[in-house]
């Protein structure tokens, strides 16, 4: 099956068009490991690091893909359309959405999801059913099932942080027809681990999308097992479910406004509520916030999360982080007097 | 028992003995390259002057950006707590701690007891650090040492307006050409630097009473500064530039 890929700063991206279509969609999300010269030539120095590397890894692979696809979330996603289209020869498609939830922001939402069906109808000449819609959204939703319940393990056994990532690292880029079984074998798989290790304090982690295995592992180094989350790459994406019972485009508008919302959506409360009944569901004291360097979404979210967090006891870190393999000795240190405060 | 505190930082690598939380002896060496050379032969020298044997020691505890090359440390603890354990054995009751050290300045806030409540740290930039003061003095070819004592002669302090260390080298170099008073400058890089402290430490989280520690502690102009911006009083314990040190070797008593 052919892979259509898709740069989104959120989750707002509707794979489940993508999959009706009869391709299988990955959601590009760059590698830390491979440095950003190339999207470097054609990108102003303001741009977040993480749609630099995107953007470097559609120059290098656009040739395997169908098209690409953009979803309206942070100002990034809405200028780097312009640029990937003048240097990427591929299909290009924007899907835009709301960044509030109220009846004109549905029916707005509802006329853009017909317009990508429509336009990846012209471009692949091909017909996207209702039927295959729905059959898409069921297959989704036996994916977020399957994550939903193999992340919940989180707080019960030993699952590392790195391992987490990996999960959904292959859930959001890999083949999706197989992927319900692969979930259930690893379901099988992490329900034999040993019980939560008692060296390690459980964290709720919020913030810019982790892409990055090393910060996930100097969480862990740290003694900080994240159990719960609302990233991206992570809660969001398989936290709600797509209704079955209505028309399935009307189904998608009603799912986006039911995630756990990002930063960059209108008013917080409802991410903020997210955060604090996640933590509240496991028990949770600690809470790392943390937003990439030159990510103003989060980083300037965190004002108004971490301090309304805090006000309800629970204990908040906030760390700016580089886009690096290689993290330095200070955001340990910081990590590590975090968990020394809540065992005092 | 005798507890040892090994404070590694990134300029300079600090011990403190204590016998039965009673502080013994401290020592500062330069970190230099190579770091477990250097802790493991302060830590030998420091055995061979007080005639320590190893069954002596009944606590190790290793703290800095370097702790975690002493393997025979039976802790190993962040600088941040040590720096609140050290304050807690010098100037107990003390509620906020600013400390700046060679390469990364910190504010660290207590609670009633002495814990540690809050912290901020400086990001990956010298601006503010001891580091900072070491370029300025470089460029205006002054002995570090004097900064403190010519800062208080200063008739006003000069305006410096760039927190970068590049940056503001080069303002410091365009008042010199222009004859401005070598003390007016230092008072201004004193501005500058507690200028970037207080915006730091965010006026609110501000408790007293506050101490101040790390090298720069010893440079009076700072603190005056500090003391000024903030309106407050400052206190400087006697064991200032060892406070890692001396917090780390009373967490291994
Ligand atoms: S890291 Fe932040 S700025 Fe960059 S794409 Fe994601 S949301 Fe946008």
């Amino acid at each position: 099956m052919k892979t259509f890929a898709y740069f989104d700063s959120g989750h707002e991206f509707p794979e489940e068009i993508v999959m009706a279509a009869g391709f299988d969609p990955c959601k590009i999300l760059g590698d830390v490991e491979i440095g950003t010269g190339p999207a470097d030539e054609y990108l102003h120095n303001y741009f977040c690091p993480f749609a630099r590397a995107c953007f470097t890894e559609a120059l290098s692979r656009a040739g395997e893909w169908a098209g690409i696809g953009f979803a309206h979330g942070c100002d990034a996603t809405n200028r780097h359309y312009d640029v990937w289209r003048a240097h990427i020869d591929k299909p290009f498609f924007w899907v835009n959405t709301p960044m509030k939830i109220d009846a004109t922001a549905r029916k707005f939402h509802l006329r853009e999801l017909e317009n990508f069906r429509a336009g990846l109808e012209r471009e692949y000449g091909i017909e996207i059913s209702d039927e295959k819609l729905a059959e898409a959204i069921r297959l989704s939703n036996r994916i977020k099932n399957g994550l939903k319940r193999l992340a919940a393990l989180r707080a019960e056994h030993d699952i590392n942080n790195l391992e987490y990532l990996e999960l959904m690292n292959r859930a959001l880029t890999g083949p999706r027809q197989e992927l319900p079984e692969e979930l259930e074998r690893k379901l099988d798989e992490w329900q034999q681990r040993p019980p939560f290790p008692r060296a390690l304090e459980a964290v709720l982690l919020t913030g810019s999308d982790v892409t990055s295995p090393e910060w996930m592992e100097a969480l862990e180094e740290a003694g900080l097992r994240v159990v719960r989350d609302d990233l991206s790459l992570g809660e969001r994406y398989f936290r709600a479910a797509i209704p079955e019972d209505i028309p399935p485009l009307k189904a998608l508008v009603e799912y986006y406004g039911a995630y756990p919302q990002p930063a960059t959506r209108v008013p917080s409360d409802r991410r903020l509520q997210y955060l604090e009944t996640a933590a509240w569901e496991n028990d949770i004291r600690l809470v790392i916030s943390q937003n990439l360097k030159f990510c103003e979404p989060y980083a300037i979210d965190a004002v108004w999360t971490t301090g309304v967090l805090k006000n309800k006891g629970l204990k908040i870190i906030h760390l700016e982080r580089e886009y690096t393999p290689t993290l330095d000795q200070q955001v340990i240190t910081r990590l590590e007097t975090f968990k020394e405060m809540a065992l005092q | 028992m005798i507890a040892i505190g090994l404070d590694i930082g990134s300029t300079t690598t600090k011990i403190a003995v204590m016998e039965e939380r009673k502080l013994l002896y401290t020592e500062i060496v330069p970190t230099g390259y190579n770091v477990e050379k250097t802790w493991k032969e302060l830590f030998a020298a420091t055995r061979e002057r007080l005639n320590l044997e190893m069954e002596m020691i009944g606590g190790i505890v290793s703290t800095g950006y370097g702790r975690n090359s002493v393997d025979i440390a039976t802790r190993r603890v962040t600088e941040i707590m040590c720096h609140a354990a050290g304050i807690r054995y010098s100037l107990p009751g003390t509620r906020s701690i600013i400390d700046i050290g060679g390469q990364d300045s910190k504010f660290i806030q207590l609670g009633e007891t002495g814990e540690v409540t809050d912290f901020k740290m400086n990001d990956k930039c010298a601006a503010g650090t001891g580091r900072f003061l070491e370029v300025m003095a470089r460029a205006l070819e002054s002995n570090l040492e004097d900064f403190g004592k010519l800062s208080l002669v200063a008739e006003k302090a000069a305006r410096i307006s760039s927190m970068c260390t590049v940056f503001a080298e080069s303002e410091v170099i365009s008042l010199i050409a222009k004859g401005e008073a070598r003390e007016n400058i230092i008072a201004g890089i004193h501005d500058s630097i507690a200028n970037r402290m207080v915006s730091m430490m965010g006026r609110s989280g501000v408790v007293t009473p506050v101490a101040m520690t790390g090298g720069v502690a010893r440079n009076e102009g700072i603190r005056s500064a500090l003391e000024k911006k903030l309106g407050i009083s400052i206190e400087v314990p006697a064991t200032a530039q060892v406070n890692g040190a001396v917090g780390a070797a009373s967490l291994a008593s």
